[in-house]
């Protein structure tokens, strides 16, 4: 499975246009290649995140779709019509800011409705919607309020409405949840999936934190240094990264150099120990690769399971009980520490010192380059 | 125990009442000042402007209030004349002045310091030097009047030095820096996303400059005005170097009253007087423009 099988994927229904489609979309800053031709093409009605660490072109490439900066190269198609060179103010998209850019000089009514007065909308209808929307957005009565006197999350819904309320083909949002504490944050991610839900807009939604990527995105692109390096849904990323940096900005692995043995049958040499993994899974035309497997994957027993095909023997050298779970951490024969979490299901597990042997599934391993 | 609880909170009570004394003492060496220079001052030119008599015999208090009606009468068209080179030259400073900041806030780049301090660089030349540089430049033989005559905006035997003109050139060109600051400041601090924010929501760049880079300017705009305005409407000296008497204001005859006729009760009148008018003219202003709002 490529990236583009994962591309392909994604798409809907066939001879519909996406939503959204970059082609080959580069973007310079002088010397800089903040983005380096991406490919990317995102259905209708998704909750899509595009997610990577701080400079890895997220933001960048979200901002192109806005039409705030220009590709260097490249087409952006929106419903299929090119878009490229077009104003902010002539694309059928809204934005959602980080800093959520809300008017300070005007009402909270007149802020929500600010994209229908320049649309010249009626005032009636103008009345109606920013109600419904406000309504929408669980902030009704706050109409009158400056911005200045609201608090973040309830600054946050506002940006929200006011890009609802023009009812975008697609909404994007740039860090939209940065600014508000944890909590708030958690009650947004629900909130905001239950908005995207009820108004069957196609999202896009910029983030560097990988757990609300997962929690709230039906598909994700991992980006890093400009390109695109993983797509597909939460699922398929988190158990086939397919790259060590998805890996690891993903959750935490286990990775260990492996050297291909045979690639049809899935068998791999780690040191003198063989695995074995999903033949799938190995890229072709490689044989130096690393194997990884997730911490929660990997089962920790006092004596080797017989039956079990993929292990690894060790040294537990550290215990940390975190209540539904115990993490060990196990010096391997390798001379590789790895990591395993337990679920507690109680009963006493190995101590430290103690030897254990490590083993795993095959088709809870991935492999990366 | 009870003892131990009391002291406690004698020992808080003390610390709180030091914690509410603060402010008061750092407001004080402010305060002082104010109440020494300027509150001072005012009242003894308040008592001075209600003074009768003559300079050889001496002024006495005598709730003279017919100064500020001879004041005013005598020197109405004076009056007048200073509101109005003072407006013309807001307006024309404002005008200038709003361009250059706001290409220094958002488009200065990294020559942002360099285009502000070549704004603030006239202030190193004294005020009068500035002024007589441009008794020269606006001179009968100099180039700008060779210029204008050529394209006919001046007639052939016109000049422009001792005109109404040359007066308000020179107060627009002595006050542009007061103008210019005060807009930068508060354009400079427009987050760009707020007219991102507007060019997503459909507005063209002249509807989101009407509707929100401007509108957020309004403090700067206020504060800029009105530093140009109210000195501008006492100025005397661009009236004195570059007009005639034709075109004095009445900075100049409060200058003269005080210094030449030793007219002092008039003289602390009509400084009153253009106090009050000024204060009238900028009160229903701020509050016209809201600013209070944007401040908060």
């Amino acid at each position: 499975m490529s990236t583009r099988g994962a591309q392909a994927g994604l798409a809907g229904f066939p001879g519909e246009p996406f939503a959204v489609e970059l082609q080959a979309v580069t973007k310079r800053f002088g010397e800089v290649i903040a983005v380096d031709s991406v490919d990317l093409a995102v259905d209708e009605n998704r909750f899509f995140a595009l997610l990577g660490p701080s400079g890895c072109g997220k933001t960048t490439t979200l901002r192109m779709i806005g039409g705030f900066e220009e590709p260097s190269e490249g087409t952006i198609r929106l419903y299929g019509e090119d878009v490229t060179g077009r104003k902010p103010y002539a694309r059928p998209v809204n934005t959602v800011f980080q800093s959520y850019a809300l008017f300070p000089h005007l009402s909270i009514f007149e802020n929500v409705a600010f994209g229908l007065r320049r649309k010249k909308v009626g005032s009636a209808d103008v009345n109606r919607r920013v109600s419904e929307t406000l309504e929408l957005v669980q902030l009704t009565g706050m109409e009158k309020r400056r911005p200045g006197q609201l608090s973040g999350g309830q600054q946050q819904r506002i940006a929200l409405a006011r890009a609802l309320i023009n009812h975008p083909r697609v909404l994007l949002l740039d860090e939209p949840l940065g600014a508000l504490d944890l909590k708030l944050r958690k009650e947004m991610q629900i909130e905001l999936k239950r908005i995207q839900h009820e108004v069957g807009i196609t999202f896009i939604h910029v983030t560097h934190d990988q757990e609300e990527a997962m929690t709230m995105a039906d598909a994700i692109a991992v980006m890093d240094g400009g390109h695109i390096e993983r797509l597909g849904t939460p699922h398929e990323i988190y158990e086939d990264p397919q790259s060590s940096f998805v890996a690891s900005f993903l959750g935490s692995s286990n990775l260990v150099d492996a050297t291909v043995v045979d690639a049809d049958r899935g068998e791999l040499a780690v040191g003198e120990h063989r695995v074995h993994v999903v033949p799938e899974r190995i890229p072709a035309g490689t044989s130096q690769v690393k194997i990884g497997v997730r911490p929660e994957k990997l089962s920790v027993v006092r004596a080797g399971d017989p039956t079990a095909i993929n292990t690894l023997g060790g040294r537990v050298v550290d215990v940390s009980f975190i209540g539904v779970s115990t993490q060990y951490l196990v010096d391997t024969v390798l001379g590789t520490s790895m990591a395993a979490v337990q679920q507690n299901t109680g009963g006493g597990g190995p101590t430290p010192g103690e030897q254990v042997t490590l083993s795993w599934r095959p088709e809870h391993t991935f492999v990366v380059r | 125990m009870t003892a131990v609880v009391t002291s406690q909170s004698e020992a808080a009570a003390a610390a709180e009442r030091r914690r509410r004394r603060v402010p008061y003492l750092l407001l004080l060496p402010g305060g002082l000042w104010l109440i020494l220079f300027y509150i001072l001052p005012m009242l003894q030119l308040a008592g001075t402007s209600l003074k009768s008599g003559s300079f050889a015999e001496g002024y006495r208090f005598s709730w003279a209030l017919s100064n500020y009606g001879a004041g005013f009468t005598e020197f109405s068209a004076q009056f007048t004349r200073s509101i109005l080179y003072a407006g013309i030259a807001t307006v024309i400073t404002f005008v200038i002045a709003y361009p250059l900041a706001y290409f220094i806030a958002f488009r200065g780049g990294r020559y942002k310091n360099l285009l502000l301090v070549l704004v603030i660089m006239p202030f190193l030349f004294p005020f009068l030097l500035r002024t007589l540089a441009w008794k020269i430049i606006l001179a009968d033989d100099g180039f700008v009047v060779d210029a204008l005559k050529t394209v006919g905006l001046v007639s052939n035997n016109g000049r422009l030095l001792a005109t109404g003109t040359a007066v308000v050139a020179g107060i627009a060109y002595n006050f542009l820096p007061f103008m210019t600051l005060p807009l930068y400041v508060s354009l400079e601090k427009i987050d760009p996303a707020m007219v991102e924010a507007a060019s997503d929501l459909y507005a063209n760049p002249r509807t989101a400059f009407r509707k929100v880079t401007f509108p957020l300017s309004m403090p700067g705009v206020v504060a800029g005005t009105l530093l140009t305005l109210i000195p501008a409407a006492g100025d005397y000296v661009n009236a004195q170097l570059l007009g005639t008497p034709q075109q004095s204001m009445i900075g100049n005859v409060i200058q003269s009253r005080f210094l030449l006729v030793l007219d002092y009760p008039v003289a602390a009148a009509l400084s009153f007087t253009l106090m009050l008018a000024i204060l009238a003219m900028i009160i229903p202003y701020i509050r016209f423009t809201g600013t209070e709002d944007l401040v908060a």
